[in-house]
């Protein structure tokens, strides 16, 4: 006999109590989200619509909440005030080939609602490879030259992304090449509508704050529309350095942006030694893998950091010297121990002292 | 005309510098203090005279299109070095000294020439990324307090004729990259004088002095060097292969350190045509059995490659390619050490024991049958020294 997953039943009650209840107090003004998914901008019927209350889809849970899109692409699910992480979903089946999956993130998630109806904007889904990555099509992609002040710049990346919502920051690309010594870089794709951005940072990572005297631009005619069997040749792609109120100003908007809700310490070394250049991460998911919801600015020589947090809620706190990629020697790392899951709760408006992280440095 | 400008440089230099951007071919000249970031921008060319010392109070000097410097001094506390981004080989810096900084010299891509150059009590003297092509030749990397030259991101210098001596963790560390060439140095009193670590990083490692460091060289996970003819002697540890490290021990000398060899955790080297002299010991095995990799290296790699998301833990990620096994690796039980030198002793106890003795200056599954990991006896694999050679091979040189 099949076991039952008391936890997944419960889960799967809490939801039905939870939708049924608040259908039953908002029969005149139902509270949820609705909107419209596309796949290659066309409406995408059949789509799985899962509703998560912590992002990374976390797998070890089920859906809070779920419904289907219909013919028109069109979804509406009932749903009370709060934070959810919308994803949508399509297993596509194709007569004895490989069996493709369509799948993307509201580009807003986090959603809040805060009672009644909101519309999301549409948006597309993306075929995903077995590591998540653009499926390129057969002779489809983009391809350019990337220049600085007329010169053409080796070794920046390019990034594909499929929406711009983030303002193309951040890990969410589909994809990133390297561009060769003479600046020219292509990039198979699917076809489809994509938003490309170039940067190239002094110390050659792929991922990582930009700093003064980096190299960072967009491409001047976003979205790039490709077609099935062609390569679009962008031409010249120009990037340019980033100067310090521009970095300042983007420091104050989006991940980086001052709020009320504050998590402060200092990182130290195994001697208790303040330990300079270090950032503090907060994860939604326990995991902490992804993308970070907030990151701190770079601890200076006390070791001191500020982590302003959006909202109040459950974070699980991470610490190191360089963003994104893995581990490599040389980079301070270190987690919020205080509790094993590295989870700190905080409430909105409350400002909370973690004392300290212990960062150790990787060889 | 051409006097007045230079006297107008030189006055002009006499000055601190509060943030500077130099947008065409400027020289510098004499003494000048710093205390913020310089850049010298792409097409400009910044030349620094012999003599001059430039001090550092906080900043750094990055260079987007070329430096020229000779004979000068840069120095400071806890600055940010001199960071070349994308210079081609049209940049040098020539018997200079920098010392001081977090990292005295960033090569981020490009082929830069470094001559005679020495680098010390920096935190990092030289780190290398971007899949730089630089030339280090001929410098002195000294007293650096974690690393001496780091070399990254698949970065591929040529590396001939340095001197690398007491750095503190780490003399020379690669680490997925393949160094073009890494020859004709000498590596001494450091902690670990050579690190090679990780998948990707299987440079030639040839014809270089190793003496009087802890470990000369230390072969990590899943880097498969070939070390050939170099000369290690007086070091505690000559070569230590670890954590799958399958590296090819070639024509190498082992001569007076503790222990020559030292072989642990699924690692399988190929060690011929080497001379081991006057070593205590010549090979020493630890926590390494074919059976124990035949029935747990796969899934131990698995499990080592998943627990290794941004902060250290559990990832979920599947394994990657490092955490393979090279498939040509046998598992039969013994480490291959055929056609070696085993020194005078060495040669007359052979001589006495026979193939099927167990030498003394071998510690491996004759002298320990087995280990205990997860409960479980494991047998200990065994060297196979037969062959062996009669008369030293002398391939590697004593000196430079």
């Amino acid at each position: 006999m099949k076991r039952i997953d008391l936890r997944r039943l419960s889960l799967l009650l809490l939801a039905f109590i939870l939708l049924a209840g608040v259908s039953a107090c908002n029969k005149g003004q139902e509270s949820g989200l609705s909107g419209t998914v596309l796949f290659q901008d066309q409406p995408l019927s059949g789509t799985q619509i899962e509703i998560y209350l912590k992002e990374e889809q976390d797998r070890a849970t089920l859906p809070f909440a779920t419904t289907s899109s219909d013919t028109a692409g069109r979804y509406r699910i009932a749903l009370p005030s709060g934070r959810y992480y919308l994803i949508a979903k399509k297993k596509v089946e194709s007569g004895g080939g490989p069996t493709r999956m369509l799948m993307a993130a509201a580009p807003l998630n986090p959603l809040d609602l805060q009672g009644g109806s909101k519309e999301l904007a549409p948006f597309n889904l993306r075929e995903m490879g077995r590591d998540g990555a653009l499926v390129a099509e057969a002779d489809t992609g983009v391809k350019g030259r990337i220049v600085h002040d007329r010169k053409p710049v080796a070794n920046a990346f390019v990034y594909v992304y499929s929406e711009k919502s983030a303002g193309l920051i951040g890990p969410s690309y589909g994809e990133a090449v390297r561009s060769a010594s003479d600046g020219t870089f292509s990039i198979p794709l699917p076809a489809g509508k994509f938003y490309l951005a170039a940067r190239k940072r002094g110390d050659g990572a792929r991922s990582g704050d930009l700093a003064v005297g980096d190299l960072n631009g967009s491409w001047q005619k976003n979205p790039v529309t490709l077609n099935h069997g062609e390569t679009t040749d962008l031409g010249d792609f120009h990037v340019s350095i980033v100067k310090e109120e521009s970095r300042k100003e983007r420091l104050q908007q989006g991940k980086f942006a001052l709020t009320d809700t504050t998590l402060h310490g200092r990182m130290v070394d195994q001697d208790g030694k303040a330990v300079r250049g270090v950032y503090a991460f907060a994860y939604l998911d326990s995991r902490m893998v992804g993308k970070p919801v907030y990151i701190s600015a770079a601890t200076g020589a006390d070791g001191r950091f500020e982590l302003r947090l959006g909202d109040g809620g459950t974070y699980y706190i991470g610490a190191r010297s360089t963003f994104g990629g893995p581990l490599e020697p040389g980079e301070w790392v270190g987690t919020y121990d205080a509790r094993p899951n590295h989870m700190v709760a905080i409430k909105k408006g409350e400002v909370l002292d973690l004392d300290r992280i212990i960062v150790r440095e990787v060889w | 005309m051409k006097k007045i400008f230079i006297l107008a440089i030189l006055l002009l230099g006499a000055a601190p510098a509060l943030g500077l951007t130099i947008t065409r071919d400027t020289t510098w000249q004499g003494e000048r203090e710093i205390r913020e970031e310089v850049r010298v921008e792409s097409g400009a060319t910044l030349t620094i005279r012999p003599g001059s010392k430039i001090i550092f109070h906080s900043g750094h000097l990055e260079i987007a299109g070329r430096l020229i410097a000779e004979d000068a001094d840069f120095r400071g506390s806890g600055w940010g070095g001199i960071l070349l981004k994308g210079c081609d080989n049209s940049t040098i810096i020539r018997n200079c000294s920098i010392a001081g900084a977090k990292t005295g010299l960033f090569i981020g891509g490009g082929a830069p020439r470094i001559e005679g150059t020495t680098l010390q009590n920096n935190e990092v003297g030289i780190e290398l990324k971007q899949q730089s092509t630089a030339t280090l030749k001929d410098c002195r990397i000294s007293g650096n307090r974690k690393v001496g030259l780091f070399i990254k991101d698949e970065s591929s210098p040529h590396v001939s004729g340095c001197s690398i001596s007491k750095n503190g963790k780490y003399g020379v560390y690669i680490y997925r990259s393949r160094p073009a060439g890494f020859t004709g140095n000498t590596l001494s009193e450091n902690d670990t004088a050579l690190m090679i670590s990780n998948a990707g990083s299987d440079p030639r490692i040839q014809g270089n002095i190793f003496s009087k460091n802890k470990i000369a060289i230390l072969v990590d996970r899943a880097a498969r060097p070939l070390l050939t003819e170099n000369f290690l002697r007086d070091n505690q540890t000559g070569v230590r292969l670890y954590r799958r490290a399958d590296a090819a021990i070639d024509g190498n000398r082992f001569e007076r350190n503790h222990e020559a060899l030292s072989i642990a955790y699924s690692s399988y080297p190929r060690i011929h045509y080497n001379d081991f002299v006057g070593n205590r010991r010549a090979v020493f095995l630890e926590f390494q059995s074919s059976n124990w990799e035949k029935s747990n290296g796969s899934t131990v790699r698995e499990s080592e490659a998943e627990s290794r998301g941004a902060f250290g833990q559990s990832s979920g990620h599947a394994a990657d390619a490092e955490a393979r096994r090279r498939p040509d690796a046998e598992l039969n039980g013994t480490i291959d050490a055929r056609h070696n030198w085993w020194g005078e002793e060495g040669n007359r106890e052979l001589n006495r024991i026979g193939t099927s003795g167990n030498p003394s200056f071998i510690h491996d599954g004759r002298d320990a049958p087995t280990f205990v990991d997860g409960g479980k006896e494991w047998p200990l694999d065994r060297v196979n020294f037969t062959p062996w050679q009669s008369a030293p091979l002398r391939r590697a040189k004593e000196s430079l």
